[in-house]
């Protein structure tokens, strides 16, 4: 029977060296299935192992211990059949050629997984007409802007047709126009073709919009594995949004713990977590005794960055207990 | 198979056109190390050109030509994909990496003998050197050149690994060009660096390919003389342990996480 999974990682560790022989876990013990035909968020602070994660779905980092399968081939034993199941766009490289045109490229990397004559051609030409680089399509990369490189770096990790594509940072460096192309982009992989796309990045706002599903990591464990609306929704229990008239006295906002302090038309608004209902008329009470008139308050519904910071906080404190 | 094939080929493009638009950096050095030879035969001419001192220099330094080629193309192309994020890429490939970077082998070849042919060309019309056109040479220096690629897939490797391996690629190829008989006959070495300079892949080629092309000996009897025998010993094992020290050098790399890194 055929897996739901496009992508599943078990007990996956790596260790790495230091020149004086130290080691840095940076995966430990990951467990983590990406189910097929979903945009899956891979979410982490910097060094947390979502690059190195990536790496070893792709085959080019070997894991300490444990197994990736991409679709029905595991990495390491049939990893011929596993890297043709894969296109892939990977942090803080080129990915392309940039002495050659974007048409170049394009056949270039299609030849690299195999494909040929026509089919190869036709693709292509799908590709950069989708992505609006026919035009300059005979131009070199290396005279393009940084989005229009990323762009033919999508479009040759695109270019086999894999059923899925791992983008890691797609969008870093990008400008808020050439960000927009690729994150529609990403949207169209998974709705219209199918694809599973997973996908890391810091714009948390964009995995929200994309992801079925994120998983967050940090220092190589997995913190979360839930679909984008259950996490938020597990949040959302304890986090408030308040609304009182007038502006809070200078100083005053920094003794209200973890709640955003925010001002609107002369109105104050504190948003964030509050740990129950004896937390909340604490909160209020506060505010009345600063003479400020309430207007509202709210159960709110949390975004993602907020609910990132706050496993990531809870994370480290329980770390430091 | 096809896979294979269709990958190799698509090497061999991308590599041709990359070359292309390096075009005058491939021009420069054709002429550069025409003058190094031209500059050598000086030297060791004592101030003149001995047209029968260059000619049995020149069969050497062709040799030498295609070894600086291989090592050049495998390591110092390896590297250039390193710096420029394509080697991970690459390493994306169903075809392993090393297959992939044959056809950066044949890229070198072809660019190589048309290098060649330029140089040829020139010195035959200015220098009078003359090599006889014997296709006899042609079987010898093939299996030359499969020993001196395997010896440039174990530096290939060693950039995989070691990453700052330019000096050494550098070290080597110079090395090679004053040891390996294209200047100084091996029997005119002390008998200490005789024995080291054998040991090189390109040494034992120069010199059944002087004794087939200058001397007009026949393939039956550098076979009888056992020298044809012992270039294809010499030449398999260097292809075998090349191809064994990349792929030993590929999975260090993986293993440590530095594949792409430079």
């Amino acid at each position: 029977m055929e897996s739901p999974f496009a992508i599943q990682i078990d007990t996956l560790s790596k260790t790495y060296r230091q020149r004086n022989g130290a080691p840095i876990q940076a995966v430990k013990d990951l467990n983590l299935c990406v189910p097929a035909g979903q945009v899956f968020g891979f979410l982490g602070p910097n060094g947390a192992g979502k690059t190195t994660t990536i790496k070893m779905i792709c085959g080019l980092v070997t894991p300490t211990s444990g197994r990736v399968r991409v679709g029905r081939y595991d990495v390491w034993r049939h990893r011929s059949a596993a890297v043709r199941q894969i296109g892939a766009v990977l942090e803080g490289t080129r990915n392309v050629h940039w002495p050659l045109s974007a048409w170049d490229n394009l056949l270039y990397f299609g030849h690299l997984k195999g494909m040929w004559g026509r089919r190869l051609t036709r693709r292509a030409e799908q590709l950069l007409r989708e992505l609006d680089l026919w035009d300059r399509r005979k131009d070199l990369v290396r005279t393009f802007s940084r989005g229009m490189q990323q762009k033919v770096a999508v479009a040759c990790a695109l270019v086999a047709d894999p059923p899925i594509v791992l983008l890691d940072e797609p969008t870093l460096g990008l400008d808020v126009q050439a960000a927009r192309t690729v994150r529609d982009m990403v949207g169209r992989l998974a709705q219209e073709r199918g694809k599973t796309v997973v996908l890391t990045t810091h714009q948390l706002d964009m995995a929200q919009k994309l992801c079925d599903r994120v998983a967050i990591i940090s220092k190589g464990r997995i913190l979360a594995n839930e679909p984008v609306e259950e996490l938020l929704h597990l949040f959302s229990e304890e986090h408030y949004q308040i609304k009182v008239e007038g502006r809070l006295p200078v100083g005053v906002a920094d003794c209200f713990d973890e709640l955003t302090v925010e001002e609107e038309n002369g109105n104050t608004i504190l948003r964030g977590p509050i740990a129950d209902q004896d937390a909340l008329y604490d909160v209020l009470d506060r505010l009345r005794g600063l003479g400020l008139p309430l207007l509202s308050a709210s159960r709110a519904e949390p975004d993602l960055e907020g609910v990132f910071v706050r496993m990531l906080d809870t994370d480290k404190a329980r770390e430091e207990r | 198979m096809k896979t294979a094939l269709i990958t190799l080929l698509g090497e061999v493009r991308k590599s041709l056109l990359i070359s292309w638009t390096y075009r005058a950096n491939v021009f420069v050095a054709t002429f550069t190390l025409g003058f190094i030879f031209v500059g050598i035969g000086l030297l060791t001419g004592g101030g003149e050109l001995d047209s029968e001192q260059l000619t049995f220099m020149f069969v050497g330094y062709l040799v030498w030509f295609y070894t600086r080629a291989a090592i050049s193309d495998l390591s110092w192309g390896l590297r250039g994909e390193m710096s420029a994020g394509t080697l991970e890429q690459m390493s994306m490939s169903p075809v392993p990496i090393g297959l992939v970077l044959a056809g950066r082998v044949f890229t070198s070849l072809l660019l190589t003998t048309a290098q060649i042919l330029i140089q040829g060309s020139v010195f035959f019309l200015l220098l009078d050197i003359r090599i006889p056109l014997r296709w006899e040479g042609i079987p010898i220096l093939a299996l030359t050149l499969i020993g001196v690629f395997g010896f440039g897939y174990i530096v290939a490797g060693a950039t995989l690994v070691f990453k700052q391996s330019e000096s050494l690629a550098n070290v080597v190829e110079n090395l090679l060009l004053f040891i390996n008989g294209t200047m100084v006959p091996l029997d005119a070495m002390p008998a200490w660096l005789a024995s080291i300079a054998r040991a090189f892949p390109s040494t034992l080629g120069i010199a059944v390919l002087r004794r087939v092309v200058l001397d007009g000996r026949s393939l039956g009897l550098v076979w009888q003389d056992k020298s044809l025998v012992w270039l294809i010993v010499h030449s398999s094992i260097c292809l075998a342990i090349g191809w064994l020290v990349f792929d030993r050098c590929e999975r260090v790399a993986k293993k440590q996480g530095s594949l792409g890194q430079y």
